[in-house]
């Protein structure tokens, strides 16, 4: 009886190692191409026939045309920031307002906002495109930054439905206690929103890191101390370039997964937490 | 029932619109001499009643907007029915010596400043009513006596019982500017002629009906390969949102599952190294994977190494001595839709990681100590459970999947398609209707075929939402936890 037990247990963490083995497979593949000696995409064997660190070298100090990764990355870091502050201002500030005060044009409001997240994001990109170029915001990355913030306001929901289990006793006893609005905002209800706060503004640091399609749209023009480093990398894909970039695509995607998936396992952490409720019901 | 609520809130809706027309009228017909003056004048009314810097806010807002009304909007409302007749013409300047140009129309400038016209009359007309309806609420107050508030106090107002207007302020404009009026130029766009040989400032563009959506669904005779490719591109992406959803979500909650078995060792260590996969950005891992499976990619060769690529190759299944599994219809689909099983499935495991821990602890418990087992609990606590909470995210995934830009684009990007009739229109085997779009805009300037498809892909969503919507119980649950 204990015996097949023990195999059970065997073959079940076996199973979770081939499928882990699977889901790693790509990420390994990625991590050795970035050490290996040869430019080009290896299509003999799955591991590099010679390591060297030159592509972290020669990405990291020695830009050229068309690799410019530490501008690219200074680029990508600045606008994001800027997007990371105004986003999530504007998710705290309409999730406030939707979760906590009533008012007449709540309700219809919410419905507004449910429509118009039905839209493709891409349908309005064009014509936003034409509005920042009338005002000769593309090629700029205040632009970009625009594009990422302005109607951030829309992806409320999730720190709207945290902020629907922060009890109401809390708050009223605040209003007995002779405090404004805004005071309550302040002092009452976001010290207590720590893990939608961290989540809210991760997730808006994050997004212009992932973005792609939107930083190719504003930042059109060809100059590559410009651009940010999903379109720079994406560059040094070209057919033209492959054979000389391929494993400094692999270095650049290595540097920046970095920082991004640690932020992206606290944001979950923080996801999970904010979901539950843990730190505030009581 | 369901009708009934809908209807129910379409009459509400209604009704206070109704409800704040007809307090402007007593305001217009019982309002005082200086409520009256404030249909002329808007601030009259604060002044009135010593509210002098309010008045004096109102009145200097009223006289932009009709500095922006006289000034700026009639060089471009007055075009907005023929979108502009003076085509750009480069005319030789002898005073100057330089080639100069007319003072011609850009049809793209006349109808986005048309609408922000019409965008700012309409915010201003709803501004100038509920102006008339509060200068008459004054007028009662000071004849009632009640107090009336000072410019200090109505500014400490918009912290206190007003703050939702500060707080939405801002957000609100974003969201109107960048993109309620990105969105209305794109749908008039659908209306008109706008692609590549009517691009201003160069040539014009005009208003043309409906005949962009007569070309899409077919209807037009010498453009009848952008009805082919609408059909063709519409199954795919319906095929591919059914697909993609149903594999991820099965896969996700199967691999939850396996993770919270208590058989499981060191479960964390599992949950974070598939984790890290989704942690990469997209436009990484996503090239990646596109050159893995190339045509003379590092897995082609893998394949050729143990002699798959032969058996295949003699079984006649493929023509070259390399698969095409990014390269050829039916491989490319299939391949998608897998890697994307790669793409998606860690996420739908953390969502049902979080709703495996949710499940009400006493249920599980009872139905231990009856005896039940772990099957039994599976079939008829732990599923039906899971079906009840993640059901309605099926089908706003279901939505999010037919928009699902960055898989197909990144993967597919650089395929050619042999199909003549979906070249025609630009599209390819592997396109959903945003990548379509997408190409249509950033490559071809195709903008009234691009705006006519994300209208169609707009209603397609709001159907399958509102489906949603109608089986959740949406917002009345919202006051259940306090």
């Amino acid at each position: 009886m204990m015996k097949k037990k023990t195999i059970q247990t065997i073959l079940h963490n076996l199973l979770l190692a081939v499928l882990a083995l699977i889901w790693l497979v790509p990420i390994v593949w990625l991590l050795v191409t970035s050490f290996s000696a040869y430019t080009g995409v290896n299509a003999t064997s799955f591991f590099p026939d010679e390591w060297s660190l030159n592509n972290y070298k020669n990405l990291l100090f020695s830009a050229d045309t068309v690799a410019q990764f530490p501008n690219w990355f200074k680029n990508t870091f600045l606008i994001a920031c800027a997007s990371c502050i105004v986003s999530s201002a504007f998710v705290l500030m309409v999730a406030y307002a939707m979760s906590c005060m009533r008012f007449k044009m709540r309700k219809p409001i919410m419905n507004v906002a449910i429509i118009l997240n039905l839209f493709p994001g891409f349908l309005s990109m064009i014509a936003v495109y034409f509005i920042l170029k009338s005002f000769n915001l593309t090629n700029n990355h205040w632009g970009l930054v625009l594009v990422y913030s302005a109607s951030s306001g829309l992806g409320y929901l999730i720190a709207k439905g945290f902020l629907d289990t922060v009890p109401v006793s809390l708050r009223e006893a605040a209003y007995i206690d002779g405090a404004s609005e805004a005071r309550v905002f302040w002092k009452v209800v976001m010290p207590m929103s720590r893990p939608i706060i961290v989540y809210t503004v991760i997730s808006s640091f994050l997004a212009p890191w992932m973005d792609f399609v939107f930083a190719k749209m504003i930042l059109n023009s060809g100059i590559s101390s410009m651009w940010t480093v999903a379109i720079g990398l994406y560059n040094m894909l070209d057919r033209s370039l492959i054979n000389t970039y391929f494993s400094q695509f692999c270095a650049g995607g290595v540097l920046v997964s970095i920082p991004i998936s640690i932020l992206f396992v606290i944001m979950q952490k923080f996801y999970v937490e904010g979901i539950t409720g843990g730190a505030v019901k009581g | 029932m369901k009708g009934g609520k809908v209807a129910a809130g379409i009459k509400s809706f209604f009704g206070s619109v109704g409800g704040v027309f007809k307090n402007f009228g007593t305001a217009v017909a019982k309002g005082d001499l200086f409520v009256k003056l404030s249909m002329l004048v808007m601030g009259a009314g604060y002044i009135r009643r010593k509210q002098i810097i309010k008045g004096i806010l109102v009145t200097l807002l009223e006289a932009g907007v009709i500095a922006f009304t006289v000034l700026f909007a009639p060089q471009y409302v007055s075009k907005f029915g023929t979108l502009g007749t003076v085509v750009r013409e480069s005319v030789f300047n002898m005073t100057t010596m330089k080639n100069e140009y007319n003072d011609y129309d850009n049809s793209f400038l006349i109808l986005l400043m048309s609408l922000v016209s019409f965008v700012v009359w309409a915010a201003f007309l709803a501004f100038y009513i509920f102006n008339m309806i509060s200068v008459y609420n004054l007028q009662k107050a000071a004849k009632e006596g009640k107090h009336i508030n000072s410019f200090r106090e109505d500014i400490q107002e918009l912290l206190n019982k007003k703050f939702h207007i500060t707080l939405l302020f801002l957000p609100v404009m974003g969201i109107l500017l960048f993109t309620v009026v990105p969105l209305l130029v794109m749908i008039l766009v659908a209306f008109t002629n706008y692609d590549q040989n009517h691009m201003p400032p160069g040539s014009l563009f005009t208003w043309t009906g409906l005949t962009n959506f007569i070309n899409l669904f077919g209807g037009g005779g010498l453009t009848v390969t952008f009805g082919y490719a609408f059909v063709r591109v519409l199954a795919w992406t319906l095929v591919w949102a059914f697909f993609s959803t149903l594999t991820t979500y099965i896969g996700g909650i199967l691999l939850s599952l396996l993770i919270n078995n208590r058989k499981t060792k060191l479960p964390k260590m599992w949950r974070t190294l598939f984790i890290i996969t989704i942690a990469v950005p997209q436009f990484v891992s996503l090239l990646l994977v596109k050159h893995f499976f190339a045509d003379n990619g590092i897995f082609n060769s893998f394949c050729e190494a143990i002699g798959l690529t032969e058996a295949l190759y003699n079984a006649g299944i493929i023509s070259n001595m390399s698969i095409p599994f990014l390269t050829s219809p039916g491989w490319v689909h299939v391949m998608i839709i897998l890697i994307n099983i790669w793409v998606g499935v860690p996420y739908q495991m953390l969502i049902a990681t979080g709703v495996l821990m949710n499940i009400p602890g006493e249920q599980l418990e009872s139905a231990r100590i009856d005896g039940a087992t772990p099957r039994q609990i599976f079939r008829h606590i732990t599923m039906p459970y899971m079906l009840f909470v993640t059901g309605p995210a099926l089908v706003t995934d279901f939505v999010k999947n037919i928009n699902n830009f960055n898989v197909i684009y990144l993967l597919t990007s650089t395929y050619v398609t042999t199909n003549q009739a979906l070249a025609n229109s630009q599209a390819k085997e592997t396109d959903l209707l945003v990548t379509w779009l997408f190409t249509l805009t950033q490559d071809y300037y195709n903008y009234k075929m691009a705006s006519a498809i994300g209208i169609v892909v707009f209603v397609i969503c709001a159907v399958f939402t509102l489906v949603a919507f109608n089986r959740m119980i949406r917002g009345d649950r919202e006051e259940m936890f306090r």
